[in-house]
């Protein structure tokens, strides 16, 4: 029997939402569904992919009536989903969301999943044995009694998920619910849906921007525009480079290496596991073929006259959150890092791991004990000499009252995770004066302003006539990240920092704001620091990085030199490229890259070339 | 901003944990009515001693308990402040401590600023003892299952009680947002620390905007997510956990009696 049937669905929003610019990471608001003819078989797992805005979302809200169609038939379990029927739908069909806060109810973890089958009447006694059954299905039994505050992102969504299995649904949506979980919330996740589809049989259908989590499916989809243009197996899908291309996804990562390996003649097949991947490039590297190696593009980094300071020295650095209570934590717990003016640095870590109190240290949005107003140096104990803290940004001493706090905000640019919730003024123009105004207070012209606004804007990639005037809640999400990022790089700091500046973006959104990085770290900004989960995007990127776990720098250095086995222990995972390699190592194959896909593949074409 | 604990539930295993969320909801207005009946401060004295062993019987550490006047500390001795300066005592029977200009203060002020000051301060730190021992769904359990009578004149009970329970989840995480706004302001050069009245004022566009705009986002998002598991707020709906009287309320009630009692008979003799 078919689990879920689209016949013919058209679905439009509103007329107001039509006005936005069309725009491939628009968001879903643009682009309904027209005409859509899609199915899913019981305890099947199926993998939508699509560009934001493909109209992913619109359909899952379809399915379980959240939306009603404007013409077509969808039919669940047989059963039209109309407004009669709501309930019996809604009790097949569980859906999780992207944000885990947003879809709990209430504080205590087994409350929260109790919310579902008080909903539909089911007896006391019997909701107790559905709790322990939801909770043990997703592996959080010992959460039970706890608040859910307290859990972390994988976590609550796992309480999420166990929230929807307690209406013992047939089938489960997860709408890009793994989005904005850092890389071993997601694994959790992903782990419990996988569970839940082979042991409860339970049909998924897995809404999501991760080629590996759509390889896990039975079958996958792309949508672009309101259609399903592709559909197959996800591994065939995920080959297929040109229609990907043509509908705003990109290639996986890996694939981009297995062809451009093959370019350069080496014989390895499309592999998207690194294991089976290194197994293919021992074999042909083995061999021995001829090779065309290619020229490396230019390197990364730039060689500059530094007259300005953009460097960055932390010496003992300490910081303890509600200190002297029962939720004491110490966040930073002497940490020792350098970096350099001109640096491309990455930022890693587990989420509490430091990494964002250290961040916000940096312009003094935490500032330290010594610089508040209030101090009053103590006198020195005799034989009590502790190590000094230094803590030195762009230039400024970070450890006095006396410095110039204002200034440093201005030179040190901060660009938070999520940046377009911050924006609040009614034109796009003037939320990216925002900043300006504040920092340079009258002493700017109104030409000044316009001039530096509007070369912020097109730093961003958005036209300034096209948008200047409009409210920026009515641009598309994608457009939003970038005014915001406007906002911040609208005083041309010499250092800025950015915390997760592509999550929740789709592959291109991610690849444009990268690219969009590096273009104002080569024409004028001095340092540029990304705080990321995602290693492929540090190793890719960065110059050098540091590892954060339990408050302290656990690693710096080069990308080869910081991803090494051990980085494991602190939840976080290597990159595609060191994974392959430290796999052909057991081939007694050694490439020693620096782990950019270019450097990669150069490398071991360079190596295949050693054998023929 | 990281540490408002009012409305955060403490967990733990304790005597009032276990109370019913009823009992510890009607214990609160019997203490409260009793800080208001108390004239002096034996009286007050009472209700402190009340409230230390509630707090004691919590097992919820005092510190956290005391952090939540933190938020109304500045209402609290603003009010004292301002009673301190305008209560005019007695001119017959006593000397003013204090006097310039149009400024009197009296002996008598600032007994009565103290004695308002413990007074609010005693009603701030019982009700945190209900929100710290009790969850929000306890709290909004016992409400609906107390105000059951207003059915009857077809008052929406139930939804009351979800909204309530709600808002009660959503103070932590507002809290959150407000402090990561703020800090993305600043970033931002967003001064929120100096300049006169009009200036700051000014300056809280820019977090209560965002703030907004968010509070709507969610509510949007937390209303899909409850229609997507079936709440439709009609009768069929069940309750997982049914609220019991037990011993334990019997003796609290007790407790709010004597309470009760003891203020109202110290009014009465002295």
């Amino acid at each position: 029997m078919k689990a879920v049937s689209f016949e013919n669905v058209r679905f439009s929003y509103e007329k107001e939402n039509a006005e936005t610019i069309p725009d491939f990471d628009t968001d879903e608001r643009v682009f309904a569904l027209s005409g859509v003819d899609f199915c899913v078989e019981e305890r099947e797992f199926v993998a939508v992919l699509g560009h934001n805005g493909s109209g992913k979302s619109t359909l899952a809200r379809l399915i379980d009536g959240l939306l009603t169609p404007d013409s077509g038939k969808i039919t669940v379990f047989g059963k039209e989903v109309n407004e009669e029927d709501l309930f019996e739908v809604r009790k097949q069909v569980g859906i999780v969301f992207q944000n885990p806060d947003n879809q709990t109810v209430a504080s205590i973890v087994e409350d929260d999943v109790a919310f579902g089958p008080e909903n539909i009447g089911v007896p006391p006694e019997e909701i107790g044995e559905r709790i322990k059954f939801a909770l043990s299905a997703v592996g959080m039994s010992e959460f039970r009694h706890s608040t859910t505050t307290r859990l972390s992102g994988g976590q609550k969504q796992r309480i999420a998920l166990a929230g929807v299995l307690a209406l013992k649904p047939k089938i489960m949506i997860l709408d890009e619910s793994t989005a904005m979980l850092d890389p071993s919330g997601r694994k959790e996740v992903m782990d419990a849906v996988i569970r839940l589809n082979k042991e409860e049989k339970i049909t998924v259908i897995l809404i999501t921007h991760f080629p590996e989590e759509a390889l896990l499916a039975d079958r996958a989809i792309v949508m672009s525009r309101g259609k399903i243009v592709l559909e197959g197996k996800p591994f065939e899908v995920l080959t297929k480079e040109e229609e990907l291309g043509k509908y705003g996804l990109a290639l996986p990562a890996s694939l981009q290496i297995c062809r451009a390996l093959r370019k350069g003649g080496l014989d390895v097949p499309d592999c998207l596991e690194p294991e089976i991947l290194a197994k293919e490039m021992a074999k042909a590297i083995q061999k021995g073929s001829a090779v065309a190696i290619p020229q490396l593009p230019v390197s990364r980094g730039r060689v500059l006259d530094e007259t300005l300071d953009g460097s960055i020295t932390a010496e003992n650095l300490s910081y303890t959150y509600n200190p002297s209570s029962p939720f004491e934590t110490h966040a930073l717990d002497g940490v020792e890092l350098t970096i350099a003016t001109g640096e491309f640095f990455g930022i890693l870590g587990h989420t509490g791991s430091g990494k964002s109190t250290f961040v916000q240290h940096l312009n003094a949005l935490i500032k330290l004990p010594t610089a508040e107003k209030k101090y009053r140096p103590k006198r020195k104990k005799k034989g009590a000499a502790t190590k000094v803290t230094r803590l030195e940004v762009a230039g400024y001493d970070l450890t006095q009252k006396t410095t110039d706090f204002r200034a440093l905000r201005k030179d040190v640019g901060m660009v938070f995770q999520y940046p377009e919730y911050q924006l609040f003024a009614e034109t796009v123009f003037e939320d990216v004066a925002f900043g300006l105004k504040n920092f340079a207070g009258e002493k700017l012209s109104s030409g000044q302003i316009e001039l530096a606004v509007k070369e912020a804007l097109e730093t961003v990639g958005l036209s300034y006539e096209e948008v200047k005037d409009r409210s920026p809640f009515e641009l598309s999400g994608g457009q939003r990240r970038r005014v915001a990022i406007a906002g911040v790089i609208v005083t041309k700091p010499r250092v800025l920092v950015l915390d997760e500046p592509a999550a929740g973006l789709d592959p291109r959104g991610k690849a444009e704001i990268m690219r969009l990085l590096h273009s104002i770290h080569e024409d004028w900004c001095k340092t540029v620091i990304v705080v990321s989960h995602d290693m492929d995007e540090i190793a890719e990127n960065c110059t050098r990085a540091a590892v954060f776990s339990g408050g302290k720098v656990f690693a710096v250095g080069a990308p080869k030199a910081i991803f090494f086995e051990k980085i494991r222990e602190t939840g976080l995972d290597l990159p595609f490229t060191a994974k392959v390699e430290r796999a052909l190592e057991r081939y007694g194959v050694y490439l020693d890259s620096d782990l950019t896909r270019a450097d990669f593949v150069q490398k071991a074409l360079k190596e295949a070339a050693k054998y023929a | 901003m990281r540490d408002v604990s009012f409305g955060q539930y403490y967990p733990a295993n304790s005597f009032v944990h276990k109370m019913d969320p009823r009992t510890k909801f009607l214990f609160l207005i019997v203490y409260i009515a009793a800080i208001f009946t108390a004239d002096n401060f034996y009286a007050l004295g009472a209700c402190a001693v009340v409230f230390l062993l509630s707090a004691l019987f919590s097992k919820v550490p005092l510190g956290s308990v005391l952090r939540s006047v933190k938020a109304v500390l500045f209402l609290l001795l603003f009010t004292a402040l301002l009673n301190l300066f305008f209560y005019s005592g007695n001119a017959d029977a006593e000397t003013p401590l204090f006097s310039w200009k149009f400024i009197t203060i009296w002996p008598s002020a600032v007994r009565f600023a103290i004695f308002l000051c413990v007074r609010l301060f005693l009603l701030v730190l019982g009700s945190s003892v209900l929100t710290l021992t009790t969850t929000p769904v306890a709290l909004t359990d016992g409400v609906e299952s107390l105000l059951t009578p207003l059915k009857w004149i077809k008052f929406p009970v139930h939804v009351l009680a979800l909204i309530m329970s709600i808002a009660l989840r959503f103070i932590p995480i507002f809290t959150e947002e407000t402090s990561r706004i703020m800090n993305a302001q600043k970033a931002r050069g967003a001064d929120f620390e100096s300049g006169g009245l009009v200036k700051r004022v000014k300056a809280v566009i820019p977090v209560l905007i965002p703030l907004l705009i968010s509070a709507f986002r969610r509510a949007e998002e937390l209303g899909d997510a409850m229609d997507a598991r079936c709440y439709s707020g009609s009768n069929v709906r069940t309750k997982y956990k049914k609220l019991r009287f037990g011993w334990r309320d019997l003796l609290a009630a007790a407790v709010a009696a004597a309470l009760l009692a003891g203020v109202i008979v110290l009014r009465v003799m002295l």
